[in-house]
């Protein structure tokens, strides 16, 4: 009777301005790279440049480790009161100009403006005022004097929630007392450049947060700089074993968020409907561009195809487009290259013998997208059930008992986060038990914040970051 | 619509049992994905239709103790002619009346095609022996009215004696026969999504053409959480039964604004076949006099003001 | 011709056992002898083999029967305390020195004894979370953990170098190269109490021998270092674990409560409050 359409309610871009090139934030100063270099930056929406920012090289570096370096001279100085207050300033601001950072995240990152406006930037700010207050505490945090600083810590941050990430680093960092020397994503640089502005705003002494932009290389850079005291990285795990590898024999901290393959558990006396968002929450969120996504749906047989059904019907009104438009669910892939990994991780999961099944919401022409796509009749063994697609791709694995359900979770490298959906209480507490898995969601999915520490089990990693265990990370025990 | 002989049996009683004590909802899970969808956005051509729509949705009520025939004339005058100024404007689903004004609502509404409603099985407290509803609905029937809204004996529900309220709606469809069977849960007093869903469940298969969320009467009335447990119900049964059954969602509906965001969440979770005042329906009376004046600001492009329309 | 006075097998899974490889060396002692197995690869196959199911064993048993066991150890070296100071005058420590030792080690025990069933509650914790949700952070033992003990023959510091775990629930693989007749002579007291088998295995040898089979076995989930080891030695074990993203520690804290923390895996459980 009525084709109902909704609007594209698309968010002003004009909110943000993007210079055309972009320099370090060093020593508490906008500077052009040593190395003359810049990388591009685009629009993954879109495919259109953005701007340009540096690729730094050993001589960038190098200043801003020892800019961290007389950063940290004035920092220590401080009085933990005075650091607390810097933090709550730095969280006002963000609060202050959130909208623009919510716009250029989309632009720059691809996610939709629903989550950058409703989830990144609410939890950015979060989590600035949550370390703000145990900048003061660190004494009654873990009731003890002993733990120290690290001193200068690089950090290396992945692109799914490029200022999220920065947040989820920088905040506890400086409340612990630490300087940072930081590198964003290659692909998505400019949330945190427009970051490096707020520090300068909130009067942050210079050097206590550097900014400097690059690839790879200019993060191998940060690891391997003799100087540097703990490097915490966020990203794929074949990375962060290289990082661990390369700061072997050395006096640095370490800390690694890496990649995952959560399991998804559905028993069969689950909520069905709630299960239902959650599942799509789990792995649709963020263009299932997201380390602990629930990406291995383990359904218990009893309820498979009801379950299925409901959920293909579900994924069938998900909204795939521009990231600026407010209907958006899902919005662009990150990058070329990542669509390339996902595409050809489908087609393998297609030639294994799983059964595909892929929404028809129309794609944009320009841009990098993927349609929600969900793998039915899996084996274990396929690939698509073991490796981290890192994309809207979900897989379905059945069991049959509750021990069944822990051994699946539980075969794979990873433990990073799971998933258990039943309305029987004391089933989820026998399962979360059971998981190896550093956050367990029980009858919901992907719930962050800054008071909860998030981090792995196994090869996603150690240390946590959020939370009185957050803290942790950049504290080091001294006698 | 479907026409369903009192004498079929929708669902073995130990069926409806099974889908009852299956009722598992998760309500933060369920308020998190009603409140995702309150963010969706409409075109503004979409608009205008959308809001044409609700008017088609509407019952028009009034259930008062003051109610007299001047007043329920005035009524129908405005649900054949929401605008009398504006001929786009269509006429609204239906007048809703207690029984004993059914046949001067039936009279006034003539040849449009405005339904007569009546509530019955009194409503709203249904307080009363079962002799004395069947007697109740039997009379408004039998004054001419199109559909009969009844209540749930929530005191029998609140008992957990589900098959007596069963039972009751059974006994009730049995007087309607053909003519279109709304069951009031009350929410309000169920509180529970649980419990909502088992009324909702046993309503619908009892044999009920609607299900609907209040009586109006409570200060507690319909809220987008109660409609989307009642929708998630209606598509269950549906897929066991193949029935499709309506929504009525009345009491505490403000404005046009708010209707609108009914109407994404039956099309998001049911699909446009859900769009249809057969199936679904607004009861709030004051919720028209605000779609009327976003009608015309649509039009006009300058917000307006109550006197431009008529009473109801 | 060397005369054995004592000869001292591995620990492993609640039994004596030679090293498959069937290799010794000998260690002397004030003019006693002591032949000792030279742990092989082989050897650490099989102890992570039992320290595995350990682990579940000991990880399974309350809390509060951990404390009793661990207690239970103090009281046995008690009443060995005179054939343990003997053991480490024979070492070259003086008598004093050695009954301050043993004193001190009893003391360890009984204050990890008494943590057994507390460090759950000063190390997680509820976290305020800003919506609906029920948020609880508590913490698994890691798992099967290899300890270097200390280059110092001292009964304490060896039992500080696994204490922390175990009290825990970890199961621990200890290793010994310098104080590897007292750590075998600790073995008996540990066979005479009542820890499930393969929950503390104790292997002797030469470190470098099994140093990259250690660091590279996946099942093993942390290796404290409580000794320096050269530097190519740290830089070897720490590049074989990056294959695996193995936990390494190097000279662990051992007091207080930051002593237990990098042996803990901390997993925080999300549910939503409603009806």
């Amino acid at each position: 009777m009525v084709d109902w359409q909704y609007s594209e309610s698309i968010e002003s871009s004009d909110i943000v301005s993007i210079k055309k090139k972009y320099s370090n934030y060093i020593g508490g100063k906008f500077v052009e790279p040593k190395s003359k270099k810049y990388i591009n930056t685009i629009s993954p929406s879109t495919e259109e440049l953005l701007s340009k920012v540096p690729l730094s090289n050993e001589q960038d570096i190098n200043s801003a480790v020892k800019s961290a370096k007389e950063g940290l001279e004035v920092w220590s100085k401080l009085t933990p009161n005075q650091r607390s207050r810097y933090l709550f300033k730095i969280a006002r601001l963000i609060q202050e100009r959130s909208r623009e950072f919510a716009v250029l995240e989309s632009l720059d990152g691809g996610k939709p403006i629903k989550e950058s406006r409703d989830f990144d930037l609410p939890q950015v700010a979060a989590n600035f005022f949550y370390f703000a207050g145990w900048a003061d505490k660190l004494d009654l945090s873990w009731a003890t004097k002993s733990l120290k600083p690290y001193g200068v810590v690089g950090q290396i941050i992945p692109w799914n929630f490029p200022l999220l990430m920065l947040a989820w680093k920088i905040a506890p960092a400086l409340a612990t007392g630490n300087t940072v020397v930081l590198k964003p994503a290659e692909t998505t640089p400019l949330t945190a450049l427009l970051f490096a502005e707020i520090c300068e705003k909130a009067g942050l002494p210079s050097g206590v947060v550097n900014i400097v932009t690059g690839d790879g290389s200019t993060g191998s850079l940060i690891v391997n700089h003799k100087d540097i005291n703990k490097i915490a990285f966020t990203g794929s795990t074949q990375v962060g074993k290289l990082i661990q590898k390369s700061l072997a024999g050395r006096d640095v901290g370490l800390t690694l968020e890496l990649g995952g393959k959560a399991a998804n558990i559905v028993y069969e006396d689950a909520a069905i409907d709630q299960a239902v968002e959650g599942v799509v929450n789990g792995i649709f969120f963020n263009q299932g561009h997201v380390c602990c996504a629930g990406s291995r749906l383990l359904l218990q047989e009893s309820i498979h195809d009801q379950f299925v059904k409901k959920l293909e019907k579900r994924m069938q009104s998900l909204r795939v487009g521009n990231p600026l438009d407010k209907n958006t669910d899902i919005g662009a892939i990150n990058s070329k290259e990542q669509l390339d990994k996902i595409t050809s991780l489908v087609n393998e999961g297609v030639d294994d013998g799983g059964e595909l099944f892929q929404t028809e919401c129309e794609l944009p022409g320009n841009g990098f997208w993927f349609r929600p796509t969900l793998f039915t009749n899996v084996q274990p063994s396929y690939s698509i059930a073991r490796e981290e697609i890192f994309g809207p791709v979900l897989t379905t694995l059945t069991f049959r008992t509750p021990e069944e359900a822990v051994e699946i979770a539980n075969n794979t490298e990873y433990g990073l986060s799971a998933g258990v959906w039943t309305e029987k209480g004391s089933k989820i507490l026998w399962t979360a038990d059971r998981l190896d898995a550093g956050v367990v969601w029980a009858n919901t999915f992907n719930k962050f914040d800054p008071s909860s520490p998030f981090g792995g089990y196994k090869e996603s990693g150690f240390g946590r970051e959020g939370g009185r265990h957050g803290l942790l990370s950049y504290l080091k025990a001294s006698s | 619509m479907k026409n369903m002989k009192t004498s079929d049996v929708l669902m073995q009683w130990s069926n409806v049992l099974e889908m009852v004590y299956e009722s598992r909802i998760d309500s933060v899970g369920l308020n998190e994905r009603v409140n995702s969808l309150a963010t969706r956005s409409i075109k503004k051509d979409s608009k205008l239709e959308a809001l044409k729509m609700i008017v088609t949705m509407c019952d028009l009520t009034t259930l008062e103790g003051e109610d007299t025939e001047g007043k329920v004339s005035q009524m129908v005058a405005k649900a054949i002619k929401p605008n009398p100024l504006d001929t786009s404007v269509p006429s609204v689903a239906a007048v809703c009346v207690y029984p004993s004004l059914v046949s001067v609502a039936k009279e006034k509404v003539q040849n449009s095609n405005v339904k007569v409603a009546a509530v019955s099985s009194y409503f709203p407290s249904g307080q009363v022996p079962m002799e004395s509803k069947l007697l109740d609905t039997k009379y408004a029937i039998d004054s001419g009215a199109d559909e009969i809204d009844i209540v749930i004996n929530r005191k029998a529900f609140l008992e957990g004696d589900y098959r007596k309220v069963y039972d009751e709606i059974v006994a009730l469809k049995e007087v309607c026969q053909d003519v279109h069977l709304k069951t009031i849960l009350e929410v309000g007093d169920l509180k529970t999504y649980e419990n909502i869903r088992k009324a909702s469940l046993i309503s619908l298969a009892a044999g009920s053409d609607f299900i609907k969320t209040s009586t109006g009467k409570l200060s507690i009335g319909s809220s987008r959480q109660a409609c989307y447990v009642m929708l998630k119900s209606v598509l269950d049964f549906e897929s066991m039964t193949g029935i499709k059954a309506g929504i009525k969602v009345a009491g505490g509906i403000r404005d046009a604004k708010d209707a609108i965001r009914y109407l994404v969440m039956i099309n998001e979770e049911m699909g446009s076949d859900w769009l249809n005042p057969e199936l679904f329906r607004f009861g709030a009376s004051s919720l028209l006099d605000d779609v009327l004046k976003q009608i015309k600001k649509l039009q006009t492009g300058a917000y307006q003001a109550g006197y431009y329309f008529p009473r109801g | 011709m060397i005369d054995i006075k004592k000869t001292y097998k591995n620990y492993v899974d609640g039994k004596y056992v030679r090293s498959e490889s069937g290799k010794t060396y000998t260690k002397e002692l004030k003019n006693e002898f002591y032949e000792l197995p030279l742990t092989s690869r082989k050897d650490i196959r099989d102890t992570v083999t039992s320290s595995k199911s350990g682990f579940i064993k000991w990880n399974g048993l309350t809390p509060y029967t951990r404390m009793q066991i661990l207690y239970r150890l103090s009281e046995m070296i008690e009443g060995n305390k005179e054939s343990y100071i003997e053991l480490l005058v024979s070492h070259g420590m003086s008598k004093q020195k050695a009954s301050k030792d043993i004193a001190l080690a009893i003391e360890s025990i009984i204050w990890f004894a008494g943590l057994a069933d507390k460090w759950e509650q000063l190390a997680g914790n509820l976290n305020p979370v800003s919506e609906e949700y029920f948020n609880i952070s508590h913490q698994n033992p890691i798992g099967v953990v290899f300890s270097l003990s200390n280059s110092t023959v001292s009964l304490n510091n060896l039992l500080l170098s696994l204490l922390p775990p175990l009290t825990i629930g970890c199961s621990v693989i200890s290793y010994s190269e310098e104080s590897s007749v007292l750590a075998l002579k600790f073995a008996e007291d540990i066979n005479n109490s009542d820890f499930p088998p393969g929950s503390l295995n104790i292997l002797t040898g030469k470190f470098e021998n099994i140093l990259d089979d250690v660091s590279k076995h996946v099942e093993i989930n942390l290796v404290a270092l409580h000794k320096e080891i050269e530097n190519d030695g740290l830089k070897r074990i720490q590049e074989n674990a990056s294959s695996s993203v193995k936990r390494v520690v190097s000279l662990p804290s051992i007091s207080g409560l930051s002593s237990i923390l990098p042996y803990l895996e901390t997993k925080t459980v999300w549910h939503p409050k409603g009806t």
